[in-house]
């Protein structure tokens, strides 16, 4: 199945408009990249795809490259300095590098660089020069990243303020060439509460208008006008990525050790390999059916998927399980992809549930009555201290009675008096880390009551009846924000417009039973005519959160679209570095 | 997207007098060293490519072939290849490509070993080999997907034409007539042309069904080679950041061992004593 939505839309751009746009039969390229257009790239393009279009082979920019005159490259790189000059470099003595370059840009080049490449050899083997105005990764169909962990200190550090207005700039160039891409030019709007929201939201509507005037598609359509932008700090919801969450994919990351979105497991296959590495993306449907589903359900689904498919391929299933799939490899190796799919996330599934039943069947159910302040029957929390001192002398990770008491903390609202908190620390143990707990003010979260935040709150949740798990009542405060968003009941005073919008008519078309249906089954693209939300939450989003855009788009029928992105994808353990690094 | 070749133009410095034509035809010269190895590399490419491309072909014409038997009404007249010709060459094709591909891993080891790991030549053979399995696993996929369609539209038109002639077939005695049991057709009235033509049509659907079973069978093996094939490479080949990434890892250690050797030269005992003007200096 094809990735839909961001993935296909840039992949799309990448393929067709870079690589495709330069081919000639019969003749190979060489394609150069730096750090961030890899990774780009990579998102959303695997080598089979490159190479069907007529690259042979990918070299990073910044490595020393043996010369093969015979090719041309492409040099698909960021507009900066490194990259420039190590362009300049490929042609500057009489050997060329490669026979010639085919330069594409991810934004805009600054007039220096460009002048720089103007006056060196390089300008007379360009045979091609663009800007392709994609700077942002598509993580997923409906999620970005920016790729830039190292922005959450430029923010929230004190001793990085210097580099906050550079930060801004950046980043609000990446968010236009998202917006750019999607042909797009949403509403602004920005949380009140932090002074970062709103001058990232006013030097991303200028940037908008800097963008538009290149691409004028940008916002044409007629729901188009409807379309907003989102822009909030991490602070706002400092409880959902502290949570340990129990759906799939959230669970995988939070638990295990997965990096570059890459799993690996010991199996036995058909041949002697032992060690396999699978790769978690949209290409693995099973993935993409699964990762938002509770690890409960998940383990009964692979399996009732297998049994099913075990039948309709007349395969004995007496033990449709982990160890008898190599068997059933050996005997249909036809099916090696989808078997093998099923063994990933059998073995996925059951390491996530070892990890939790070790050591976290308490913990969840004390942080969720923390999240909460109730109970899984719904009575107020009464005395959260006795809840947690317990949990706090256990045998766990230092991480994870933080995060108990930085529950806690986020429970008691005006947060909680100094020498409780030395009290606290000492009786867990965990003096090493406890910058990270102070930290956390940075954000603009209240920890010490009378302290550096007194007086910020937390936003109201709303009131949900929804959840079936005892241990997954906590729904992402975003949830709420996109679901009000989409019906026009977000709180201007909260959340106000950088620039006032198109009036928005809530007033709904009329819609026929029989006709103008068609369309709703087809994968989102850019060609997209419905509008988006999208969000952009500054210093990292969490998986739940992500999984939310998923379940709000799909509860307004296709109807709007929900985007949500950041600096960079978190995990609980990544929050918790990133904030020990602040101070 | 914005192109900028125009500005560029208009920027550039013409320092040294070539003018772009000129150059242009200067790099459509001949490149410096043709690097024939990696010619080699990429011409093999090119013809396993081709290849794969004919097993497509043949499936292709492997799915015109099946729909025509089961849908002419009439006894299919002279076909260019019936099905299991055009399996067999299928299989004949497969495991010659499969074969290929083994050799072009042996010529890609050669060339590491003489060329050392980070030579580009290497790495396109690398990764010609890697993309050219996965090409080799889904057209057997393909072909395997071809095979059980026809199957399940031989059952299909099996229980129509069951019912034709008034008898109603269950699953398991389908099952069976798949595997070869002669059915019990006989009990019913035989009479006239329908029931005839629809007896003939049962009859080259049972022997299509086990035409097809032998060739899925006999394919059994190239389809485990195969799977074995992908599966030693692992999944992170596809991975273009993995790829980026690894070839990374060993130019750095290819460095470290040019620091460790000019660090060792410098020690040279020959060059601390004398001067520059020995012979000796200069190997």
């Amino acid at each position: 199945m094809a990735p839909s939505g961001l993935k296909a839309v840039v992949g799309d751009k990448i393929l067709n408009g870079v690589i495709k746009s330069v081919k000639k039969d019969g003749e190979w390229k060489v394609l150069i990249v730096d750090h961030m257009s890899m990774r780009i790239l990579s998102s959303c393009c695997k080598m089979s795809d490159i190479l069907a279009e007529g690259v042979t082979i990918v070299e990073d920019i910044s490595k020393r490259r043996e010369p093969i005159s015979s090719l041309e490259a492409i040099y698909l790189i960021t507009p900066e300095e490194k990259s420039v000059d190590a362009l300049i470099k490929d042609f500057k003595d009489s050997a060329f590098t490669y026979k010639a370059a085919h330069v594409f840009f991810t934004d805009t080049c600054p007039n220096e660089l460009f002048a720089k490449i103007g006056r060196s050899r390089v300008a007379k083997a360009v045979k091609t020069l663009k800007e392709i105005n994609v700077a942002f990764l598509p993580y997923e169909s409906q999620v970005f990243s920016l790729d830039d962990p190292s922005s959450f200190e430029s923010f929230y550090s004190p001793k990085k303020r210097d580099e906050r207005d550079k930060a801004i700039a950046s980043v609000a160039e990446q968010i236009a060439t998202l917006c750019d891409t999607l042909n797009e030019c949403p509403a602004v709007r920005y949380y009140k509460e932090s002074e970062e929201n709103l001058k990232l939201a006013d030097e991303i509507r200028r940037r908008l208008d800097a963008h538009k005037a290149d691409n004028l598609k940008m916002g044409e359509g007629p729901d188009k006008a409807r379309s907003q932008l989102l822009i909030v700090n991490r602070g706002f919801d400092p409880i959902s990525p502290v949570l340990h969450e129990l759906t799939f994919q959230a669970m995988a990351y939070d638990l295990l050790d997965i990096k570059q979105d890459i799993y690996s497991y010991q199996t036995t296959g058909i041949g002697n390999s032992k060690e396999r590495e699978v790769l978690l993306d949209e290409d693995d449907e099973l993935w993409v059916q699964l990762r938002h589903m509770h690890i409960a359900d998940v383990t009964k689904k692979v399996t009732e998927l297998l049994r099913t498919f075990c039948e309709s391929k007349k395969m004995s299933t007496d033990n449709a399980n982990i160890k008898d799939l190599s068997q059933m490899l050996k005997k249909m190796p036809q099916y090696q992809k989808e078997l093998s799919m099923y063994s990933t996330h059998l073995h996925l599934a059951e390491a996530c549930m070892n990890k939790f039943k070790a050591t976290l069947n308490n913990v969840c159910e004390v942080e969720q009555d923390l999240a909460m302040g109730a109970n899984a029957v719904g009575e107020p929390l009464k005395d959260a201290m006795k809840s947690i001192v317990p949990v706090l002398l256990s045998e766990i990770d230092a991480y994870d009675k933080i995060r108990i008491i930085l529950l806690y903390i986020f429970h008691k609202k005006k947060g909680i008096p100094e020498e409780n908190l030395t009290k606290l620390i000492q009786h867990a143990n965990i003096r090493d880390d406890s910058k990270i707990i102070t930290n956390i003010q940075n954000l603009g979260c209240n920890i010490i009551v009378g302290g550096q935040n007194a007086g910020k709150m937390l936003p109201e949740r709303k009131e949900r009846a929804d959840s079936t798990y005892q241990l997954s009542r906590w729904t992402p405060i975003i949830k709420d924000i996109m679901e009000n968003a989409i019906d026009d009941k977000l709180d201007r005073k909260q959340w106000p417009f950088i620039s006032e919008p198109a009036t928005i008519t809530t007033t709904q078309t009329a819609v026929s039973a029989r006709f103008g249906h068609w369309h709703k089954n087809r994968s989102p693209t850019e060609h997209r005519s419905g509008p988006r939300l999208i969000i952009f939450m500054i210093g990292g989003v969490s998986h739940s959160e992500m999984r939310s855009a998923y379940e709000v788009t799909r509860a307004t029928d296709g109807k709007w679209e929900v985007l949500i992105g950041s600096t960079h994808i978190l995990t609980p353990t990544s929050f918790l570095n990133d904030l020990k690094k602040l101070e | 997207m914005r192109d900028r070749l125009q500005h560029l133009h208009r920027v550039k410095t013409d320092s040294e007098g070539f003018s772009t034509v000129e150059l242009n035809s200067l790099s459509e010269l001949e490149p410096a060293d043709p690097d024939q190895d990696l010619d080699g590399v990429l011409n093999e490419a090119q013809q396993i490519r081709l290849e794969i491309q004919q097993i497509q072909n043949d499936i292709s014409e492997l799915q015109d072939v099946n729909y025509q038997t089961i849908n002419r009404t009439s006894f299919p007249s002279v076909t260019k290849r019936d099905s299991n010709t055009i399996g067999a060459d299928i299989k004949r094709r497969g495991e010659a490509v499969l074969q290929q591909l083994h050799l072009m891993n042996d010529l890609r080891g050669e060339l590491e070993a003489r060329r050392g790991p980070s030579d580009p030549a290497v790495r396109i053979a690398r990764t010609q080999y890697h993309c050219l399995s996965n090409a080799l696993r889904e057209v057997m996929f393909s072909y395997n997907d071809t095979e059980m369609s026809h199957r399940e539209a031989c059952k299909r038109h099996i229980k129509r034409q069951m019912e034709v002639v008034g008898r109603e077939i269950s699953e398991e005695e389908l099952e069976e007539m798949m595997e070869g049991e002669e059915l019990c057709v006989f009990s019913v009235h035989m009479e006239g042309k329908t029931i005839h033509s629809a007896l003939m049509q049962l009859q080259s659907r049972q022997q299509e069904l086990l035409e097809l079973e032998t060739r899925i069978q006999s394919i059994q093996e190239l389809f485990l080679d195969v799977a074995v094939l992908v599966e030693e490479q692992g999944a992170a080949v596809e991975n273009i950041e993995q790829s980026v990434q690894k070839a990374e890892v060993i130019v750095h250690d290819g460095t470290t061992q040019l620091e460790n050797a000019s660090t060792s030269d410098k020690n040279n005992p020959l060059k601390r004593m004398f001067c520059g003007c020995f012979p000796c200096y200069h190997s």
